[in-house]
């Protein structure tokens, strides 16, 4: 305890010298506890080392890349592209991209790195036109190239229509709009998009080994209505596929239309439509919403409101009274 | 409408048919495994969700020596969907080879209104009416032993003993006071 003491006090010392760029790192809370020794011994190698700010926000790039399942991750869809927007490779992408929000914003700190698997992680760090960049709030942005997605993380007001006018630029592209796809993790949220899941494909004829789900059963157990089961199972699974699914937390749906209940007259007399947002929400939810069709809790066949999160990726639904047409948005509801 | 009938078949040799009904089909599984083990009379189970039973089955099945209905008292529709299959059953059943089973009665969030009105139909039924416990395997284990016991004098392995006879020492009676609030 004593010579912790004494190497805080060397630190304050040391710490008298100007370096402005250490600033927002130089509280520490007085070690009493693990954690506050571990604060410690890190803020010993900082020094030790003379890391810069710029260093410890590519550290923290390189956790968020490697850890990329935390946080709210939002997507959205790049519209129109143009004829060289196959093209767009990576050198490209990066000086457009820097060289077009460098002109919007003054403070701000961004870097860009390519992960292994093909994409594109931006750290983008505002501050305004008197401060410095804010390096404990970032935003992420994750990009595939060529491909119409873009992931990001903890996006602000301030930012949203600078970054939007900055990626369409930088990949050659007219416009950007919502995908309406929200998750914790990035993981899934790209393979449900980018559909790199076990898909099950719809076929006429059944294959002929049915799988059993319990393979061993005694011979004096017998199930009467296990012809039931097995078809509730098999249109669970044509409706969401037969793996594991990506790992999504909620599905909302806006409704917006009329009220349709043959017990309540009242309500179902009224001319407005009745809004009401329904939300479900779960760990894992296309893996619960798959269990819940075979298991009978679910009507099957899968109503389309439910088997569309999988088919079409996304979360958010907008639901009205319209008739079926190709438009995503409108959908007619089943009572 | 066809009904399943007690004594339209004849039984197996040193056989037993139980079949049990449960509309979430989740304690009827570990139930039938722990019934199969009885080695001294050969245990045949068969599982429902809800009566009526498919017909291709008609041919197939043995004689079904004892009906159970599970009802989870947590839920509402298990209740309705147990009182809703009771029609598809000929009369000659409710002679002591139909038994209730009731589980998850601990629990908090079941109104007593249920517990009662399950009490109330088995009593009308002149039916046995046992509490289960499903979660753990002893609870799995003593559930099965009862059942067994019912099973045997269904089947007719119990000598001087008939269902019937065997149903009125067994069968659910209401306490007087059933109608009187109860202080919780």
């Amino acid at each position: 305890m004593l010579t912790q003491h004494k190497q805080l006090a060397q630190l304050q010392t040391r710490c008298q010298t100007p370096e402005e760029d250490m600033q927002s790192f130089r509280n520490f809370p007085a070690p009493s506890s693990s954690s506050g020794g571990v604060l410690w011994r890190m803020a010993h190698i900082v020094e030790e080392n003379k890391l810069t700010l710029t260093h410890l926000a590519e550290l923290e790039m390189i956790h968020a890349m490697e850890n990329p399942n935390q946080g709210m991750w939002y997507t959205f869809q790049l519209l129109e592209p143009e004829n060289d927007a196959q093209s767009v490779e990576l050198t490209q992408f990066k000086q457009q991209f820097k060289c077009h929000l460098s002109e919007l914003l003054r403070q701000m700190s961004v870097k860009i790195k390519k992960h292994t698997d093909e994409a594109v992680w931006i750290r983008i760090a505002l501050g305004s036109s008197f401060s410095k960049p804010n390096h404990l709030k970032p935003t992420y942005v994750v990009h595939y190239l060529q491909t119409p997605y873009v992931f990001v993380r903890n996006l602000t007001s301030k930012l949203k229509p600078l970054l939007s006018q900055a990626l369409t630029l930088a990949t050659r592209h007219q416009g950007v709009k919502e995908a309406n796809l929200s998750g914790r993790n990035l993981t899934s949220i790209r393979d449900l998009l980018m559909r790199q899941y076990q898909q099950v494909f719809p076929t006429k004829y059944r294959s002929p080994p049915e799988e059993e789900d319990q393979p061993v059963l005694n011979q004096h157990i017998e199930k009467e209505q296990g012809g039931v089961a097995a078809h509730r199972r098999h249109m669970a699974h044509q409706a969401f596929g037969d793996g594991m699914l990506p790992q999504l937390q909620s599905a909302v749906y806006m409704l917006d239309t009329k009220f349709r209940d043959p017990n309540n007259r009242t309500m179902t007399e009224r001319e407005e439509t009745f809004k009401c947002v329904v939300k479900f929400s779960s760990i894992d939810l296309l893996e619960s919403l798959r269990s819940c069709a075979s298991s009978g809790i679910a009507s099957a066949p899968v109503t389309p409101l439910l088997s569309s999160i999988p088919l079409k990726g996304r979360n958010y639904f907008v639901v009205t009274d319209n008739t079926p047409g190709p438009s995503s948005q409108g959908h007619q509801t089943q009572n | 409408m066809s009904r399943l009938n007690p004594f339209a078949k004849l039984p197996g040799l040193n056989t037993a048919s139980v079949l049990l009904v449960e509309s979430e089909e989740h304690f009827q599984q570990s139930l039938a495994e722990a019934l199969v083990e009885e080695t001294s009379v050969t245990v045949n189970v068969r599982l429902a969700k809800s009566f009526p039973l498919p017909i291709e089955n008609d041919e197939s099945r043995p004689r079904i020596d004892l009906v159970v209905f599970i009802i989870n008292l947590t839920s509402e529709l298990s209740f309705q969907s147990a009182e809703a299959s009771l029609k598809y059953l000929e009369p000659g059943y409710f002679l002591g080879k139909v038994c209730f089973m009731v589980t998850n009665a601990r629990s908090s969030s079941v109104p007593a209104e249920r517990l009662d009105a399950v009490r109330r139909l088995a009593a009308s039924l002149h039916c046995p009416l046992l509490f289960a416990e499903e979660q753990t395997p002893q609870g799995v284990t003593n559930a099965a032993e009862r059942l067994l016991t019912i099973l045997k004098a269904a089947a007719g392995f119990v000598p001087f003993t008939t269902p019937l006879y065997l149903s009125n020492l067994t069968r659910c009676t209401l306490p007087p006071d059933i109608d009187q609030p109860s202080f919780d």
